[in-house]
């Protein structure tokens, strides 16, 4: 090996330079975002999210019989715009659950994986800036598989389909120009309860850990909760139920529609996002860091 | 007023449930020294320097890095500070040069300055050929070397080191340590941890011995030299009885029977070599003159694991000496 002069007693630049608050955050989210952007399941996720609609269009196209057993399953050869609406009742079941927690199950969780903790926590950011970073990528990955899918679906719909007019839940049809924004609008209804299965994979991922448990502990949970929903259960535990929220776009595409469901799911939501971001934080600045 | 001391740890102590891992430590590094801490596995060692990193929280007691506290100061007591905990971790699925760039700009480095900076360390570490290559890929010693090329980019007044040329192979222990003397050499305050006398020896100027958490000693290396006892030695001669008879006339010298059917001798390195031409002169032949613990490492032994029966010959020990009341300076 060879050495150069090795810095001595000058301040250190770096640290020095380092930028405070909130623009440290910015730093850990961009770093985030670049792990993100070199990891091959991020990278895979996304493919699939932009792929995966064209293909069920085109296979559905080749069968005579449609799903009718399912929300505007009947539509979905008559109008484009029935596709991504009955993707989105599909997704709902897990794949939602599911896409978050690939990363949000994950972000933390890995670091115990390679051992990394120790590198990032010894570089003078606060585990506070790094929980917000960290969180912020996560949740924006969650943002953006979702707008993926959503856009996905749409332009499979209606570039194979068509862009028919969409008979709507309560019966009347649907011009396309006004059927394309109901689309998007229920789409984004589901960015809400999502949010709250990322803060869920979140907590997971620090308590446990354990990538695994993080990524497969919000779809098990998510699951559970939809199995309740079926179940002649209590109203009120059902309504606390973070899947429940997921269902709320159905009061957009009445002739009257309602946004109850809507508020109520926010709340819930709301509700999840700051329980269980709390207790991550909370476990994460208190944890000690002996592994790795 | 003059400076404060690089690390500055007063009644530390640490508990993992019934464990104390470190217990009471006091422990001073001055700026510019090159300090190590030494001990068995499970001596304390690396739970100090994952409180002095902030990974862990001490129990009770004072850590002060250039001044600062955790407490008071929180990820601000790094400034300044750089180095890895046990064997340096990265992510497999980036490049070495990847992960120092995201590193650099977790500091706050400017793409052009970081580029600058990544060359020159990754020169440093001679690993500017590897650069590109995913860090999965790399060899234990490799992934060391990042750890310190990752400590440099920091450009650190205190560099710490925890274990350095644990894993590695001859060569690479001693393209290590000679890092690692090149920079010492060069002003940096450095903090190495060890489990391994010779490295300690060959590196620092100054000490802590831990042992079960505790110091066990504290001070220089030349006055942990000054402590040691006599090198021990295995002797077999031509007459073993006769051998020992001469020993009764040459005072310093103890020679006793070893458990092998051989002889055990134990003298400082000038009343050794009388005895041994003495054997000459009296026609006793040497057939073989083995060390078997070095003064240091003998020493080592007996500060930290007092019950071990071994070549240390316990019988010649030197007394213990009683340095842990006077850790703290």
């Amino acid at each position: 090996m060879t050495t150069t002069a090795a810095p001595n007693a000058a301040p250190n630049a770096a640290s020095a330079a380092a930028p405070p608050g909130r623009a440290r955050i910015r730093t850990v989210y961009r770093w985030e975002i670049a792990k993100l952007t070199a990891q091959m399941r991020t990278r895979a996720t996304l493919t699939v999210c932009l792929v995966a609609p064209f293909l069920f269009v085109v296979l559905l196209d080749q069968q005579s019989q449609v799903p009718k057993d399912t929300l505007f399953g009947r539509w979905v050869h008559a109008s484009g715009f029935a596709t991504p609406l009955f993707l989105l009742g599909f997704a709902t079941q897990w794949v939602f659950p599911l896409l978050t927690s690939i990363v949000a199950g994950d972000i933390f969780a890995g670091e115990d994986q390679y051992g990394t903790w120790k590198t990032i926590l010894t570089r003078a950011h606060s585990r506070t800036q790094i929980f917000w970073g960290k969180t912020l990528a996560a949740g924006s990955f969650a943002v953006l598989t979702v707008t993926v899918l959503a856009l996905s679906s749409l332009a499979a719909g209606v570039l194979l389909v068509g862009h028919q007019p969409l008979e709507g839940l309560s019966g009347t049809l649907l011009p396309s120009g006004r059927a394309a924004g109901l689309v998007l609008a229920a789409w984004a209804t589901a960015l809400i309860p999502l949010l709250g299965f990322t803060a869920l994979a979140v907590m997971l991922s620090v308590v446990t850990c354990n990538s695994a448990a993080g990524i497969v502990g919000p779809v098990v949970i998510g699951l559970i909760m939809q199995l309740y929903s079926f179940l002649n259960g209590s109203d009120a535990v059902r309504h606390l139920l973070l899947a429940t929220p997921f269902d709320a776009w159905h009061g957009l595409l009445r002739d009257h529609p309602y946004y109850g469901p809507l508020w109520q799911g926010a709340l819930v939501s709301a509700g999840y996002l700051a329980i269980c971001l709390a207790v991550a934080h909370t476990v994460l600045r208190r944890r000690d860091i002996t592994g790795g | 007023m003059a400076a404060a001391p690089a690390v500055d740890a007063r009644g530390l102590v640490k508990r993992f449930g019934d464990l104390t891992a470190v217990d009471h430590v006091d422990l001073r590094v001055e700026v510019g020294e090159v300090y190590g801490i030494l001990g068995p596995n499970g001596a304390g060692k690396t739970t100090f320097l994952r409180m002095l990193f902030g990974l862990i929280r001490p129990d009770a007691g004072r850590l002060d890095v250039f001044g600062r506290t955790w407490a008071r100061d929180g990820p601000a007591t790094l400034a300044g500070v750089a180095g890895f905990v046990e064997s340096p971790r990265f992510y497999p699925y980036l490049s070495g040069r990847r992960n120092l760039e995201l590193l650099a700009g977790f500091d706050g480095a400017d793409a052009a300055t970081a580029a600058t900076a990544i060359d020159r360390v990754l020169n440093v570490v001679d690993l500017a050929d590897r650069a590109t290559d995913k860090v999965g890929g790399y060899s234990f010693g490799m992934r060391q070397r990042l750890g310190v090329a990752a400590s440099l980019l920091r450009e650190p007044r205190l560099l710490v080191l925890d274990e350095p040329a644990n894993g590695l192979d001859p060569a690479g222990i001693r393209d290590m340590r000679a890092l690692v003397k090149r920079l010492a050499a060069s002003g940096l305050t450095v903090l190495l941890s060890s489990h391994n006398m010779d490295e300690v020896e060959e590196i620092c100027d100054n000490v802590t011995i831990m042992s079960a958490g505790r110091v066990a000693f504290h001070g220089s290396i030349d006055a942990l030299r000054a402590q040691a006892p006599d090198p021990a030695h295995r002797l077999a001669t031509s007459d073993d009885e006769r051998a020992l008879d001469l020993a009764a006339e040459h005072p310093g010298v103890s020679l006793t029977r070893h458990p092998d059917a051989s002889l055990a001798l134990r003298a400082r390195a000038d009343v050794a070599d009388a005895y041994l031409i003495a054997l000459g002169r009296a026609g006793i032949a040497v057939r073989e003159l083995t060390l078997e613990v070095a003064p240091l490492e003998s020493l080592f032994f007996m500060l930290t694991d007092p019950d071990r029966q071994d070549a240390g010959d316990r019988a010649a020990a030197a007394p213990v000496p009683s340095a842990r009341a006077g850790a703290h300076r």
